[in-house]
């Protein structure tokens, strides 16, 4: 099953993941950084699976991204 | 002098850049926070928690700590934006510099003083007098001509325009430091080329590239005499800061957050200097001409004194990074720190230093130390060298953490 990682501490808050693929990520008002929803959370890096059919999208947010952070595997 | 006291503001992208800038003799810092700030990715900010020791240093060296919140803001960004001014506001910084008017609106709201970014681009005297009721400093757009600086500076007297805390507004200008392409900053190069907003701190410098120029009809490549058509040189106005003075500036401004503290201490140093020779009637070209020279041993694009000389055109760089003449080479990081004697323990990583080498230490209680080695003890006895895996010891008054770094100077032509 592929993943989504998301090295969430050099989150800049643009966001652009959000505005791509809102039903995986929220803006968190608390920090203004973005957040993948039920995500499992090891220290900072926070991974999401997912199914092969949200695969494509994942990839597009991945290079998106500004500041590198979301990856997809 | 038409001022009363000229402010020299100088940038801290780091605890160690802060103590530079500090022991260099700068009237007052500016610093960044989180990811609300122009500076996001390519220096790693303080943290909200930082504020607090930001301002305790600041405090206890009797100088000025601003905190530059310039980024756009977004609805999501609100509630970490009021996170920030409650620290502002608890630990007693003494301003916030600003562009959004969500920001600016906060500020006054919370009685917090503000400086109007240049991301504001104000570039004449109503944009100076609409914002007065919120601000006390106002850092004019970097495209102006001095003349158009001297012109605003004596309409606010003339105008009697005050901020909000009852004095004439000061006028702030960049004095030294990068520039950039874009009016003010607005630039959305990085973001056509990779989605990265340069008005939320995640400037890639494409700018700073070289590029050629196609004619996509024929195919032909244009001659251009440089290909780095879009990097201007840096500004420098060390040579001009009297007129600059005259014109009636009271914050003399130093780019470079995401500097070292080796150039922070040598700019802000040089500049330091500079203001103390006006004010002391002795600025003179053989000083200029040794300023000039220690600026141009760090970071830097080569030279221009920016568009205050009236300039039509940019002046562009001839080389992707730096023209310094100086360049430092990573030797290693400190291990230990024996008090009793203020002796300081390092680890050679990298690299080899030899008796009568310039060494570099930088480090946040210590900000930057030049110093030449005429003596090197190496693992505990005098040496003429030390190489990898050695221990270096020194007398040194801080406390060495693993925090501290050490560099060799080296002149950049005999390194290359």
């Amino acid at each position: 099953m592929p993943k989504l990682i998301h090295y969430r501490n050099k989150c800049i808050g643009c966001s652009i993941c959000f505005e791509m693929q809102p039903a995986f990520w929220r803006m968190s008002k608390k920090d203004g950084k973005a957040t993948l929803v039920q995500s499992i959370a090891k220290k900072e890096i926070y991974q999401l699976g997912i199914n092969e059919g949200d695969k494509e999208l994942s990839i597009e947010v991945e290079k998106a991204c500004p500041v590198k952070i979301i990856k997809v595997v | 002098m038409k001022n009363e006291k000229i402010e020299l503001l100088s940038p801290a992208g780091s605890f160690e850049a802060m103590q530079a800038a500090i022991n260099a003799g700068a009237d007052a810092i500016y610093f960044g926070v989180e990811q609300l700030n122009m500076r996001t990715v390519s220096s790693n900010p303080f943290s909200i928690q930082d504020i607090a020791g930001v301002s305790k240093i600041a405090k206890a060296n009797n100088i000025k700590a601003y905190l530059t919140l310039n980024t756009i803001m977004y609805e999501h960004d609100m509630q970490l934006l009021n996170l920030i001014l409650k620290e502002v506001k608890e630990h007693k910084i003494d301003a916030v510099i600003a562009a959004d008017f969500a920001v600016i609106g906060a500020c006054k709201e919370l009685g917090i003083p503000l400086h109007v970014s240049t991301q504001a681009n104000i570039s004449n005297i109503d944009a100076v007098q609409f914002f007065a009721p919120y601000s006390d400093v106002v850092v004019l757009a970097r495209e102006l001509t001095l003349k158009q600086v001297a012109h605003i500076c004596s309409e606010i007297k003339r105008r009697d325009i005050r901020g909000i805390a009852g004095e004439l507004i000061k006028i702030e200008i960049f004095v030294h430091g990068a520039l950039c392409m874009a009016i003010s900053g607005k630039c959305y190069l990085s973001l056509h080329e990779q989605n990265a907003s340069a008005n939320r701190g995640a400037c890639t410098q494409n700018c700073r590239r070289s590029y050629t120029v196609t004619d996509n009809e024929s195919g032909y490549e244009l001659e251009v005499d440089n290909e780095y058509i879009m990097s201007p040189k840096d500004l420098c106005t060390v040579n001009v800061l009297d007129q600059i003075i005259d014109a009636g500036v009271g914050v003399l401004k130093i780019e470079g957050r995401s500097k070292g503290a080796d150039y922070v201490h040598e700019v802000t140093a040089c500049y330091r200097e500079a203001v103390t020779a006006i004010e002391a009637n002795n600025y003179n070209q053989e000083k200029i001409d040794t300023w000039m020279k220690r600026l141009e041993a760090v970071y830097n694009r080569g030279f221009w004194e920016g568009y205050y000389l009236g300039r039509k055109l940019g002046e562009w760089t001839q080389q992707p990074g730096s023209a310094a003449t100086d360049k430092k080479i990573y030797l290693g990081k400190g291990t230990k720190y024996y008090s009793k004697v203020k002796v300081g323990e390092f680890i050679l990583e990298a690299g080899q230093l030899k008796k009568g080498d310039t060494l570099l230490i930088m480090g946040p209680t210590l900000g930057m130390q030049k110093r030449v080695m005429d003596t090197l003890v190496v693992n505990g006895e005098a040496q003429e060298k030390a190489e990898k895996g050695d221990l270096l010891t020194l007398p040194i008054d801080v406390k060495i953490t693993p925090s501290y770094k050490i560099y060799k100077l080296v002149s950049a032509e005999q390194h290359a």
